[in-house]
């Protein structure tokens, strides 16, 4: 197995389980779809609110696409292999990570203009929302796959991983809907964006490696 | 520097006896502290000008706020220990601990809402310090939930490592950010009052009270540990004779 | 020429729960030998297969490969190692060719061709794994070891699921691959009939 190689699969898998994206998208959908139905359908509620409610209904459908993440390679025995590689289980897990980001986010941006529209978000607004999910989201999937990582070996593990990482999305949400509020009041928003980004980064350093462990630990 | 307790503290037996022997002087010097800062806090000390009597939950509301920070703060640190040397204590620690830290953190946030229903006239607010304290009780049940779920020792002792360090990356962002997010949402009318210089008779019970809570703690803690300790190295001579010694 | 490989491991104390696995398992192997590990059910086979691949810890004990120790760090035999586990690492969502190619990327389709044969698969080359029986499937595992040039396997109920002609066809393999100089672990309820292999055994 090389690196290249295990990539290449990892592309291939979610190509071929394209149905899983697609129920994140849909996922994704239908929790927007709930807030005008629920609370109110009036512009005067959505406008100021769509940025928060594009947020968390983002950050959950990520964390229902990276909670089954590592499930599949734990039953068919793939992570026993992942560890007799001869490469470092972290790569491997930032590889999969990235190639589920890939094949996630892009579905997501592609149909975010549209919802935006839908909450009557105005149109300066949606690029501003753009660049946050692509800033924000790694650090969301980076997180997730520690708890994924860490439940992989239980049988219902989806709620217990949801406890685990959902407090851990906090700051990214916050700071996320915080760049498109500024951005809708005329303030600057470039700060939040930074900040989303080092959150991002700091995830990067230190989410492959803890799932790493957490990888050893369940396959053991 | 002389690292020999350090690696003592690796060995579970050492680790029994010495909490046999500390954890009920922390226990009961813990309490005396605790219960003299307690009534001469919410009996002698004097009333705060703007808030009356109920500013005096302060002397249960804030060493229970503090210690949940610590708590969570000690698990982290007790994380790394596991995850780097391996040593056998520190997952013991971190499950230990965890309820004590989750209890406290549950005081903090109910105290904190009678706390708020006379100085603000609501029972909760989205104050950036209250809501901190609820996330922080948030990841305090998923290092419990974690710990319980998972059947195999080894791997929840992993796992709990691994939450309990990432939480505490995690904690001072999260912080960071409530407070950054209530200020654009609220300006500060529902400020706690801004602390003025407290008279001594104010800031000694509090001391007192925050110094038992701790020491209450650590006894409570420790006293868990012990327990743990049995159960985990049932097999070994030692607790086959405490055991006995004991007449259990 | 190649010195020897070897595999040694003394003094071995593995445990799950409150039990003993083993308690002061000490073996050495050679290039030349296969290894058999016997035992009950849940007496440890797979668990000793898993220390020596270091996805499990041992209470105490050391293991060495030619002759440095690796009780630490796993990497010199890893680089040497093929690993086949109980569940043997094969993708459902990959054809069989798929799967070969994932962890033989350097392979020709001709070499990819041949190791199916030899586990007679190579009618299946295009099938999906999902569609495979549980002895298919373990063919897909099993090709590996006409596509490897790694020293050390350690195969965890290699024959489990095959059939008569495939448990031949695999003796044969392990039997060339000692030849060259290789050492086989593994673990298997069946008898062996041309395998004259070491015995470890795991005493309950």
């Amino acid at each position: 197995m090389t690196l290249s190689s295990f990539f290449k699969a990892e592309l291939l898998t979610l190509f071929r389980r394209k149905q899983s994206i697609f129920n994140a998208l849909i996922f994704f959908v239908m929790v927007v779809t709930l807030f005008p139905l629920g609370v109110d359908p009036s512009p005067d509620f959505l406008a100021p609110a769509a940025g928060g409610i594009i947020w968390c209904a983002i950050a959950l459908a990520i964390l229902m696409s990276v909670e089954s993440l590592f499930k599949e390679d734990y039953n068919d025995g793939s992570l026993e292999q992942w560890l007799v590689s001869g490469h470092s289980v972290s790569v491997l897990v930032l590889l999969k990570v990235f190639a589920q980001w890939l094949m996630v986010v892009i579905p997501l941006v592609l149909a975010l203009p549209f919802l935006s529209k839908m909450l009557f978000l105005a149109s300066e607004l949606i690029p501003v929302m753009l660049v946050s999910v692509l800033v924000g989201s790694p650090a969301l999937f980076l997180i997730g796959a520690i708890g994924a990582a860490l439940t992989v070996s239980l049988r219902g593990g989806a709620v217990l991983m949801l406890l685990l990482i959902l407090p851990l999305y906090i700051p990214v949400i916050i700071f996320a809907t915080g760049a498109v509020r500024a951005a809708q009041l005329e303030m600057p928003f470039t700060g939040q964006l930074a900040i989303l980004g080092a959150i991002s980064l700091l995830a990067l350093a230190i989410s492959p490696l803890m799932a790493a462990i957490s990888i050893k630990a369940s396959v053991s | 520097m002389n690292w020999t307790w350090f690696h003592k503290l690796g060995s579970p037996k050492w680790f029994f006896q010495w909490a046999d022997r500390w954890g009920k002087v922390c226990f009961w010097f813990g309490t005396v502290l605790l219960i003299v800062g307690v009534i001469w806090g919410l009996g002698f000390a004097p009333q705060d000008y703007q808030q009356g009597n109920s500013f005096r939950i302060i002397y249960i509301h804030v060493p229970a706020a503090v210690l949940a920070q610590s708590c969570y703060l000690a698990m982290g640190i007790a994380g790394f220990v596991a995850l780097v040397w391996q040593m056998k204590l520190a997952p013991v620690f971190i499950k230990a601990v965890a309820p004590v830290g989750a209890v406290m953190a549950f005081i903090s946030l109910v105290s904190g809402a009678i706390w708020g229903k006379p100085t603000w006239g609501t029972w909760w607010v989205w104050d950036a310090r209250l809501t901190s304290v609820l996330v922080l009780f948030l990841l305090y049940m998923g290092v419990i939930a974690i710990q319980n779920t998972l059947d195999d020792l080894q791997l929840a002792d992993k796992a709990v490592a691994v939450i309990s360090i990432v939480g505490v990356i995690n904690l001072p962002i999260i912080k960071y950010s409530v407070e950054w997010w209530n200020t654009l949402h609220q300006p500060a009318t529902f400020k706690l009052t801004e602390k003025p210089a407290m008279p001594v008779e104010m800031w000694l019970p509090l001391l007192f009270s925050a110094l038992g809570l701790y020491l209450f703690a650590a006894g409570v803690s420790m006293w868990r540990m012990q327990n743990e300790v049995l159960v985990r190295e049932r097999r070994a001579n030692w607790v086959k004779e405490e055991v006995m010694k004991r007449g259990v | 020429m190649q010195a020897v490989t070897t595999l040694c491991v003394e003094n071995l104390w593995l445990e799950r729960g409150d039990r003993d696995l083993c308690r002061g398992l000490s073996f050495s192997l050679q290039g030349g030998q296969v290894a058999r590990i016997i035992g009950e059910n849940g007496a440890g086979k797979s668990s000793l297969l898993k220390y020596l691949v270091g996805t499990l810890s041992a209470v105490e004990g050391s293991v060495a490969f030619n002759g440095e120790d690796i009780s630490a760090h796993r990497d010199v035999l890893i680089q040497d190692l093929l690993y086949i586990g109980h569940t043997p690492g094969v993708k459902s969502v990959f054809t069989v060719a798929e799967n070969l190619k994932l962890y033989a990327p350097h392979s020709s389709n001709q070499e990819l061709e041949y190791a199916l044969t030899q586990v007679s698969l190579d009618a299946y080359w295009d099938t999906p794994a999902a569609q495979l029986s549980a002895g298919q499937k373990r063919r897909v595992a099993l090709a590996r070891l006409w596509l490897t040039q790694k020293p050390v396997w350690l195969l965890d109920e290699p024959f489990t699921a095959l059939d008569v002609s495939g448990v031949e066809v695999l003796e044969q393999r392990i039997k060339d691959h000692v030849i060259t100089g290789g050492i086989v672990v593994l673990t298997t309820h069946q008898p062996l009939h041309s395998l004259n292999p070491v015995t470890i055994e795991l005493a309950s």
